[in-house]
């Protein structure tokens, strides 16, 4: 069997005295699409800060392996030149800091670390032009600061578009239908479904069905009190919506 | 009825007082006599006692026979070199631009000490008028070279009714112990237009003093900015007059101290006459065990009706011995003005830095980013490319070198 993309083996994650993640065991093969639903609450965005290496949080026991090495040692920035991506749920707003120098910034970063040499301007203003049209980001958009004055809708394109510039082979997607509307959801989730391949996986984390629809994943996993309780193919989702988490986790919905 | 309990005198000041005693100026010489040198108790000086320190003065500088090289150089700039007070020769000027000499020194009379100091040791003042357009950056590069050694200098600006030009000052010299006082005055006629930048990259062991006075008439349109970037021990007095309507002034400064530095800017900004507007934004970044202070005071006159001033500290802390001090004051003596006054501390946003070091980005690039995103409202301001890149540069390498 060859190496699974990403490892979770028995992860147990506290803050401060709080557990808040109790066990967490997860493989995704290479070239897949896994979903993790849960209800609100449940530890799933933990799960997600985790993976990126924010700090804060006490990691007690497991491992997480991406592609083979252990990642629980590098610091965030190592993380993202190995290849993992945080498509975050609320991408922050850094006023000052321009779009487009921190698209260059943050793709240079990660060629140097891989020991290439640094995009020429015309090269990097191609790659951003490229990208950026399927995803509707126009250079009214990337003049900005950087996610200042973004809409909901904005914010969530605007990570695709560095999913797409950055290429990772790990792609973690945090709620990214929240505060989209259809239309949004749509272009947003034509732009995730571009960048799927046989070499790069994706988690993706929602509580919500319907991103599913159009982001078809080849797992569903059900997330609840901390770790995965249940998981099945896409069909698992539509159980899901039908029965609440209730029906899985007991727990009143 | 008052006690007077004579001041015990310590070795800065009876340098002082004997130095003031050469140069014939023996009322600053009794007055130091008897009050010596502020200390906490004197308000303005509050968090900036001089009297603990500066623990010694040097000799008076004689004339600078070495130069050290240019603190800035920026692209296209017509320069003017004033070395330990003296005015240098200085290339042809440009057009709209005359260069000229006056007597003594540029301020108007103030009960401050740094001022009356000044008063005492300028004998001659390099006087600019701009009387018109001035298109190329006029750099007025002040130095202190040589041996260590006090000096002081003056310059006095006259921007002419409708003329507009942009004036960057310098204060840079040997690396030795100096203790420089610097004044400039600047008038702006009615319609001017300035932008004045006064940037300290002084030693390490230096002292930079700065007193700027701005008189602004009718429609005069003022942007200021300045910078600490050098000293051990900075103190830049900002003193403004709005003394005709319709004119505006965003005051803007940088104070940036490292370990064992302390930088202090502040501000008096009188509106005496009606309908004239201001803005204050001041921020101050302090690193290692240092003390950044800020201290702004806006005056709004009886008469001054209709003045919109707003003044802003932020602080960011790099390091856990800094202390950032800010101390904004409003007196507003008429009814019918909108004034406001904020400040904040904080150290760098930590989702702000997660969200970059989790696109690859290693911290330090990211956390300077962070910074030049505090500054950037600054720094965007300054139209001329050439200066922005050069103010730009002074950041960064403070970003990189300062402790």
């Amino acid at each position: 069997m060859t190496t699974p993309m990403l490892e979770i083996r028995n992860l147990h994650v506290r803050i401060e005295e709080r557990e808040i993640l109790k066990g967490v065991n997860l493989i995704v093969p290479r070239g897949q699409v896994h979903a993790i639903m849960g209800r609100n609450g449940s530890g799933k965005s933990t799960l997600s800060y985790v993976l990126a290496g924010k700090e804060d949080y006490e990691i007690t026991e497991g491992e997480v392996l991406l592609d083979g090495v252990d990642i629980l040692e590098m610091d965030p920035s190592e993380r993202a030149t190995a290849g993992l991506f945080l498509a975050f749920q609320y991408p922050i707003e850094i006023p000052g800091v321009a779009t487009m120098t921190f698209l260059k910034a943050a793709m240079n970063a990660q060629r140097k670390a891989r020991g290439e040499g640094e995009l020429s301007t015309p090269d990097f203003m191609r790659a951003v032009k490229q990208a950026g049209a399927s995803l509707n980001v126009d250079s009214d958009m990337l003049k900005r600061a950087l996610n200042v004055g973004f809409s909901g809708g904005e914010k969530k394109r605007a990570e695709i578009l560095q999913m797409a510039l950055l290429k990772p082979k790990m792609c973690i997607l945090d709620e990214t239908d929240s505060g989209l509307d259809i239309d949004a959801l749509k272009l947003v989730s034509e732009g995730v479904n571009a960048l799927r391949n046989d070499e790069r996986s994706m988690l993706v984390i929602t509580h919500y069905q319907r991103l599913l629809d159009h982001i078809v994943p080849d797992v569903v996993h059900v997330f609840s009190d901390g770790r995965i309780v249940e998981s099945g193919d896409k069909d698992l989702a539509l159980q899901l919506e039908a029965k609440g988490y209730a029906g899985f986790d007991g727990a009143a919905a | 009825m008052s006690i007077h309990v004579p001041v015990r005198l310590g070795p800065a000041e009876k340098s002082l007082i004997e130095q003031m005693q050469s140069l014939g100026a023996t009322a600053q010489a009794e007055r130091l006599t008897v009050a010596g040198l502020p200390t906490r108790k004197v308000e303005a000086y509050h968090y900036t006692d001089l009297k603990q320190l500066i623990r010694s003065v040097p000799p008076l500088a004689g004339v600078a026979t070495s130069a050290s090289a240019p603190a800035m150089s920026i692209a296209g700039a017509f320069r003017v070199l004033i070395a330990n007070g003296s005015i240098q020769a200085s290339s042809t000027a440009p057009a709209g631009v005359i260069l000229g000499e006056t007597k003594g020194s540029p301020l108007s009379d103030r009960d401050d000490v740094l001022v009356k100091l000044n008063e005492a040791m300028v004998k001659t003042s390099l006087s600019l008028t701009l009387e018109s357009t001035v298109d190329p950056v006029i750099h007025l590069d002040r130095r202190s070279e040589g041996e260590a050694g006090h000096s002081a200098s003056g310059v006095h600006i006259y921007v002419a009714d409708n003329a507009s030009a942009t004036v960057i000052e310098t204060y840079s010299g040997s690396d030795a112990a100096h203790v420089g006082n610097h004044a400039t005055y600047m008038a702006l006629g009615k319609n001017a237009r300035l932008t004045h930048i006064a940037v300290d990259l002084s030693a390490k062991a230096a002292t930079h003093f700065a007193s700027q006075e701005y008189a602004i008439a009718a429609g005069a349109q003022l942007r200021t900015l300045v910078v600490h970037a050098g000293a051990n021990l900075a103190r830049s007095q900002i003193f403004a007059r709005f003394a005709g309507e319709g004119a505006h002034a965003d005051f803007t400064g940088l104070n940036l101290v490292g370990d064992g530095q302390h930088g202090d800017i502040t501000l008096d900004v009188t509106h005496a006459v009606p309908n004239t507007t201001s803005k204050e934004t001041y921020k101050q970044i302090a690193r290692g065990r240092s003390r950044a202070v800020f201290q702004g005071k806006l005056i709004v006159a009886r008469d001054a009706q209709k003045t919109d001033g707003k003044m802003m500290m932020q602080g960011l802390m790099l390091s856990d011995e800094a202390e950032i001090l800010s101390k904004p004051e409003l007196e507003i003596y008429a009814d019918d003005v909108v004034c406001g006054h904020g400040s904040t501390c904080g150290k760098l946003d930590e989702d702000s830095l997660f969200y970059l070091v989790s696109r690859g980005i290693p911290k330090a690039e990211a956390e300077t980013m962070l910074v030049r995103g505090f500054l950037a409202e600054l720094l965007d301001p300054i139209e001329d490319a050439a200066l922005n890149e050069a103010l730009q540069a002074v950041v960064d390498n403070w970003l990189l070198n300062a402790k």
